[in-house]
């Protein structure tokens, strides 16, 4: 017996079990191999294709193939290299065209695959049509299948038994079911004995053999397909982006425009060094085949300014593409990696086997105009890669609790405070939830503990396939030749392959993503210029302005890019330092398992005491105090202590970043010992050269990646320091920031704005800064609830005349009751009247309507309003209240002063300076928080207070996380009680106690 | 015309209340009355001590647990507060006729007007009653008296735990006027929205507005709303028992229910409750609703139907079944379902002349009967259909 239909996970809700759970069930039962036959896709292929060479089963590759509308299916499986490409066009055809009919799309694709169906009628018709064919018997000997096989005998077509299996193992039975019930979006009943159909499971070849007993030869002729079918995969090396040269020479062309563009950068005296760079650079690049896709690139990014050879003023290249001097000449990057001393090796190196690629960000509303670009012009040779989005912890439990029928307030008061979740080895699900600080006190009954049992059963199973934030690759032939192409929910063409599956198939991948600081920095820009101030771009420097410097130094940095988080900006005011290179330096040894080493890092810079590990690292580590912090020290390290080839080395820099590492670490980690060894490392030494490779764990940064954004971050500085109206009024109006609205308008405050509330005669959409007036205008985007349409009729219905009354208004807009109400209660409307009397606009508004209703149209002409009674004006309690509602923030003043005597006894955020090592009580609004591990595994809080005065970072520490955490919810007020603590000029508060206000 | 006098008796948190008189010991301390070895049961009664605390009716028990912990969880005994409640009845039922009760709330509207030679003057009857409930039954009832059904209610309202109010007649408006709209029955939460946004936060307030001004914002509520807030209400009191214009019972589950299966045999019980009553009555019903109650507090109703009417138990549950599919379309757990049969009318005893009956029809038709005669004497829980279990 050979399985020749079996689905995994890749199925997406139609199959319980990995391809490498699959792969390893089937050596267990005694396989010599499978084929993998997902329901319309390829997405499992990689894996499949790894875990069979783990496992040393023979693959085949195939695929279920659905017709819409009908219960209608074939098996599809690869014989040659024709069919893999037939199997990806007729995946594609399935995916994206309208009117599929398997009889026909089979007959059309048919060609190089071999065709099993249960359906005598379609294997008909597709015999006419010449198609290698059998007749698929299913897991089970039944009467359909018996009249299947007579018929099949009939006409020369072999009748085949396959285990038709949709889970692994038998005890996957209640996770099918859970499955169903999230696909079909109906509530999970339990399995009876009728009216369910029973899902089959991978048997031992011996159960079907006895199952098949009755049909002698059905079982056999798996054996006999699958020998019929040799192709093993596809191997298509790597494919690169074809570039449009007109004939040209792409390695000439490249040649040619990366000196054109160094003259451009350095002046047309070129310096050894820039000469000596860009020669090693072109020859590599040359040799690996890669010129075509930088110059692809450029033309991607140039063609976005719309004027080609033009400085492209709005783009971040990062990654580690930002080491190239080609990619610096060729204006794909903004850094000169020469002065910073970027490492090419980790972009490019003569041994590295898999494709690089090269990130090049967009300001966030103008990515996808680029991307449309993309693929129109490439069109069938272009798609964006896909993301394969699996059950993570928080949406396992929400999607299971939705099956068990819960209520959706329930489900999401529990998923709101269980996102710091996730499995931890060796413990339940159940138990990391019931650990978890913010659930302390609370039991969860029944049904609960059941629905986070089978929860974590769902736990990194691919729930559907979503599109990379801006991956997209280009093919020299059609893409649907080398993977199946589907079309995402916002239109674009996608491949079934996620990145990883890209990259190993050789796929090279060009990112284009979305930034959205590059957006503050050009409204900013453009603010500055509309008020009449001159900017000129091309000689704009902010890493020399002292002033700048100053604001990074002192961490005042809350709104610029990558450096406003409190972390970044603890770290800032501990170093002082505010120049580019330890900016750099700072922004890439933040990461999650670094925290030891950022303390070292402070210390030493600071000129406390230090040696290089061993000396040889002398070269490799001296800017970096001795310390690994970019991604490329663990590869140097590598190739200077354990002499390891630069591929290999790059090999484990990436290895690092994996979620499956252990096994392959392993092997490095024996490789770097040797290595080290050999080249007389001692053992104290080795180990904390791998804890430090190790604190890579997680996410981090190359060199040239962390100076390009650091560029970004210094632009954003800079604008916040010499033009803070218009830079708070780019931040709040663009959004996404790591702060809510209401910290933002807090800081704008601080910096000395005055925030003017929205009007409908003055406010734009989006939020306005003037610097000449010191204040910003609250945009009408503000306001909760406010259509985008009716924003736009405002504006619009205002180019003629003011609004002059609140009858004006509605007659003129005819917005929506309730967005009328929204924009009252946040005194959009208070400019219109004399009195500012918002329960008389009320009184209005419902006359208003009561008009129309009677004259079942809005009034159109000369309204008059009968006289409202007299109604008295909200207290200015209740006024800030519903404008918080509807704004999420004060135009003046701090909602913490609302709390009265209550905040007796308290010292302010710009007192505590004053107060190091004392004890005091601190009354803050939380705005934020960072949860994170103890090296011991318990969680503590990293949490953003403010008062009117200023910001205050807090710790808290395990035991009090766990008291208080249940307690606390952003956007509150509380008393902290705690000490104040001060270290290298950066003041902390260690809260011991905690009282809501 | 007279001037009515409508007494309003009320004993506040009526659960609790019996409770206490089964077991002194419960006086004075916090109770939570919840269906408690239910998993996700919600509050059905607290005393006043628990509210104090925040716990509130409909709430869910882990959470009420949580607001008082050092209250004491009753399981509810409503067997035990229906006799109470009867027993509270026969007190009041010697004085009038027209009574208005609930089902076992504690809640009753008397209508003594005229009837002040028999028993003397209105006041005295409550006096009298409150002494005689708290002396036979040793519940302590809160009463006002008022000229109608919406004044006593307020006053009753306004006084509780404990207390008295008498609102003399033409004295309605005065007594309303400085009291907060959140003690004026039957506003609806968008109308409480709304009369916040005109800052009108007391009775007296909202009653200033005349009749054209109410009816811009409330449209046809604001009849409504202009006389409550005057203290005018002319509703009568509606003795219970007088519509019989449908049958209907109700299931609460200890916690929620996800099962169909399980709904289904709940509503299989159900049908043979009403059936049996249809039998009895001699009726046939032509249509059977089914009223669920989601988790989440919101409630469904749909119907079936079925021409010509049944109270064949078979041919019942299939509309109910067909109802329950109607109306569960939500993927949300069931708190509690209400099966109604109504459009009734009265049995043909003549035989169809035309229509054949299959031998099956024959067949359930003599099952229920032998049901019917089964529960009839070893009573009505004896014998169910498999289904129901």
């Amino acid at each position: 017996m050979f399985p020749l239909s079996l689905h995994s996970y890749y199925s997406l809700m139609r199959g319980t079990s990995s391809p490498a759970r699959l792969c390893q069930l089937a050596k267990e039962l005694g396989y010599s191999g499978l084929a993998l036959t997902d329901c319309d896709t390829l997405s499992g292929l990689w894996p499949f294709l790894a875990a069979c060479k783990q496992e040393k089963l023979r693959p085949l590759v195939g695929a279920e193939i659905t017709e819409p509308g009908s219960d209608e299916r074939v098996i599809c499986l690869v014989k040659d290299s024709t069919g893999y490409i037939n199997l990806c066009n007729l995946i594609s055809r399935r995916k994206r065209a309208g009117n599929f009919s398997l009889e026909k799309q089979v007959g059309e694709y048919g060609d190089g695959l071999l065709v099993l169906s249960r359906s005598s009628v379609l294997l008909q018709s597709l015999q006419k049509q010449g198609i290698d064919l059998a007749a698929d018997l299913g897991s089970w000997p039944t009467e359909q299948g018996g009249r299947l096989r007579r018929w099949a005998e009939g006409r020369n077509i072999p009748a085949v038994a396959t285990p038709a299996a949709a889970l692994g193992e038998e005890k996957d039975r209640d996770l099918f079911l859970l499955m169903q019930a999230i696909r079909t979006n109906s509530r999970l009943e339990p399995e009876t004995e009728k009216g369910r159909p029973v899902p089959a499971w991978l048997e031992a070849p011996s159960v079907y053999r006895d199952r098949f007993a009755v049909w002698p030869g059905v079982v056999a002729a798996s054996r006999h397909l699958a020998e019929r079918c040799s192709f093993s995969g596809p191997s298509f090396g790597i494919v690169m982006p074809p570039w449009k040269g007109k004939g040209q020479d792409v390695a000439a062309a490249l040649h040619r425009d990366a000196y054109r563009g160094a003259c451009k950068r350095y002046g047309t005296d070129l310096s050894e060094a820039v000469v000596e760079r860009l020669e090693y650079e072109l020859r590599v690049i040359d040799s690996m085949g890669f010129s075509s896709y930088f110059l692809v690139v450029r033309d991607i990014v140039h063609r976005s300014q719309g004027k080609k050879n033009h400085r492209p003023a709005r783009i971040c290249g990062r990654g580690s593409g930002a080491a190239s001097l080609v990619a610096y000449c060729l204006e794909i990057t903004n850094v000169c990696p020469l002065k910073h001393n970027l490492y090419f090796e980790r972009f490019l190196n003569p041994g590295r086997l898999d494709p690089p690629d090269i990130d090049i960000d967009f300001a966030w509303d103008e990515r996808d105009a680029v991307l449309d670009q993309v693929l129109q012009e490439y069109g069938s040779h272009a798609a964006m890669v896909s993301t394969h989005v699996c059950f993570q912890p928080r949406m396992a439990i929400r999607e299971t609790a939705k099956a068990f029928g819960m209520p959706p307030g329930e489900i999401s008061g529990l998923s709101k405070r269980i996102s710091g979740l996730r499995r931890e080895r060796g413990k339940t699900l159940l138990s990391s939830l019931q650990n978890l600080p913010a659930l302390k006190g609370e039991k969860l009954v029944s049904p609960w503990p059941q629905i986070v049992a089978l929860a974590s059963r769902l736990i990194g199973i691919p729930r559907h396939i979503s599109v990379h934030p801006g991956g997209v690759v280009i093919t020299p032939g059609a893409v649907t030749d080398y993977v199946p192409v589907e079309t995402a929910a916002k239109g674009v063409p996608v491949i079934q392959w996620d990145k990883d599956s890209a990259e190993e198939a050789g796929l090279v991948k060009i990112d284009l993503l979305g930034n959205r600081s590059l957006g503050v920095i050009r409204d900013t820009i453009a603010a500055i210029e509309e008020s009449g101030c001159s900017f000129d771009e091309e000689y704009w420097q902010p890493e020399d302005d002292i002033q700048t410097r100053k604001t990074v130094a002192e961490g005042r940095t809350m709104g610029c890019f990558y450096i406003e988080s409190p972390a970044m900006r603890l770290l800032q005011q501990k170093a002082g330092t505010g120049d580019f290179e330890q900016l750099v330096l700072q922004s890439s040894i933040i990461r999650p398992a670094a925290n030891d080493f950022v303390r070292e890092y402070v210390r030493r810079l600071h000129g406390g005491e230090w040696l290089h590990l061993h000396p040889q690292l002398a070269e490799v580590l001296d800017e970096t105090f001795g310390l690994m912090v970019y991604q490329e020290d663990v590869s140097r390290v590598a190739v200077a202590l354990a002499g390891f080839s630069h591929a290999r080395a790059d090999g484990l820099r990436k290895v690092l970043s994996k979620k499956d590492r252990e096994l392959r670490l392993r092997d490095y980690q024996q490789e770097f010992d040797g290595g080290c060894a050999a080249r007389g490392v001692d053992a104290e030494t080795r180990k904390k050269l791998w804890q430090m490779m190790m604190s890579f764990d997680g996410y981090s940064f190359c060199k040239p990646h962390s100076a390009s954004y650091a560029r970004v971050s210094f632009q954003a500085a800079w604008l916040k320091t010499h033009y803070p109206a218009e830079f708070m009024a780019a931040v709040i109006s663009n959004q996404g920031g790591y702060y809510s609205t209401f910290a933002y308008v807090s800081e704008a405050k601080r910096l000395g704005l005055r925030v003017l509330p929205p009007c409908v005669n003055e406010s734009e959409i989006r939020w306005k800064g003037k610097g000449s007036k010191k204040s910003i205008r609250v945009g009408l985007m503000a306001v909760k609830g406010i259509s985008t349409e009716v924003m736009g009729r405002i504006i619009k219905c205002r180019q003629k005349q003011s609004y002059t009354s609140g009858v004006d208004f509605w007659q003129r807009v005819q917005p929506p009751k309730d967005e009328s109400r929204a924009l009252i209660q946040a005194g959009a409307l208070d400019g219109v009247t004399t009195e500012k009397n918002r329960t008389r606009l009320f009184w209005e508004l419902s006359q208003f309507h009561c008009l129309a209703r009677r004259q079942k149209s809005t009034p159109l002409f000369g309204v008059q309003l009968p006289d409202a009674p007299h109604l008295q004006p909200l207290a200015p309690r209740e006024l800030l209240r519903r404008e918080y509602r509807m704004l999420g923030f004060f135009c003046k003043g701090h909602p913490l002063l609302l709390c009265g005597v209550k905040l007796q006894g308290r010292t302010r955020a710009s007192e505590l300076v004053h107060c190091k090592g004392k004890q005091v009580s601190f009354a803050g609004w939380l705005l934020s928080g960072k949860l994170v591990s103890t090296k011991s595994g318990e969680a503590m809080e990293f949490l953003t207070f403010e008062d009117e005065t200023g910001v205050v970072e807090t710790t808290f520490f395990p035991r009090v996380y766990r008291r208080y955490a249940s307690h606390l919810f952003a956007g509150c007020p509380y008393m902290l009680r705690g000490r104040v603590e001060e270290e290298y000029g950066a003041i902390t508060l260690t809260v011991e106690g905690v009282r809501r206000l | 015309m007279l001037d009515r006098s409508i007494i309003h008796l009320n004993v506040t948190d009526f659960a609790v209340a019996v409770e206490r008189l089964q077991d002194s010991s419960l006086k004075r301390m916090p109770i939570i009355v919840a269906p408690q070895q239910a998993a996700r049961a919600l509050v059905y009664d607290m005393s006043e001590e628990a509210y104090g605390d925040g716990v509130r009716k409909g709430m869910r028990l882990d959470r009420a647990r949580r607001y008082c912990r050092r209250a004491r969880i009753l399981m509810p005994r409503h067997k035990l507060y229906r006799k109470a409640m009867g027993a509270l009845v026969s007190k009041v039922i010697h004085y009038t006729p027209l009574l208005e009760q609930g089902e076992e709330d504690g809640h009753l509207f008397m209508d003594v007007t005229g009837t002040h030679r028999l028993f003397g003057p209105a006041p005295d009857i409550a006096w009298r009653l409150r002494k005689q409930v708290l002396k036979e039954l040793g519940l302590d009832p809160v009463w006002s008296l008022a000229s109608n059904k919406l004044v006593s209610k307020v006053a009753s309202r306004m006084v509780r735990p404990l207390g008295e109010y008498i609102v003399g007649a033409g004295e309605e408006a005065e007594f309303l006027a400085p009291l907060p709209l959140s003690l004026l029955p039957g506003l609806s939460c968008k109308e409480v929205g709304l009369l916040r946004d005109f800052n009108l936060e007391r009775i007296g307030q909202l009653a200033q507005l005349n009749r054209e001004q109410l009816a811009v914002p409330f449209r046809g509520r604001g009849e409504y709303l202009y006389d409550a807030s005057r203290g005018q209400d002319r509703t009568p009191v509606l003795p219970g028992g007088t519509a019989d214009t449908k049958f209907s019972r109700e299931y609460h589950f200890e916690g929620d229910v996800v099962e169909q299966r399980e709904l289904q045999g709940v509503l299989t019980s159900l049908v043979h409750e009403i059936g049996r009553q249809l039998r009895q009555e001699g009726k046939v019903g032509q249509r059977i609703g089914v009223s669920l109650t989601y988790s989440d507090g919101r409630v469904a109703v749909r119907q079936a139907t079925q021409a010509g009417g049944t109270d064949n138990d078979f041919h019942l549950r299939q509309l109910a079944l067909t109802a329950l599919s109607r109306a569960w379309q939500r993927r949300i757990r069931i708190r509690s379902c209400v099966l109604a049969c109504d459009r009734l009318l009265p049995r043909s005893r003549q035989q169809t002349l035309f229509v054949l009956r299959s031998c099956r029809e024959l067949q359930q038709e003599k099952m229920v009967t032998a049901m019917d005669a089964v529960c009839a004497r070893f009573g009505s829980g004896s014998l169910r259909l498999g289904t129901a279990l």
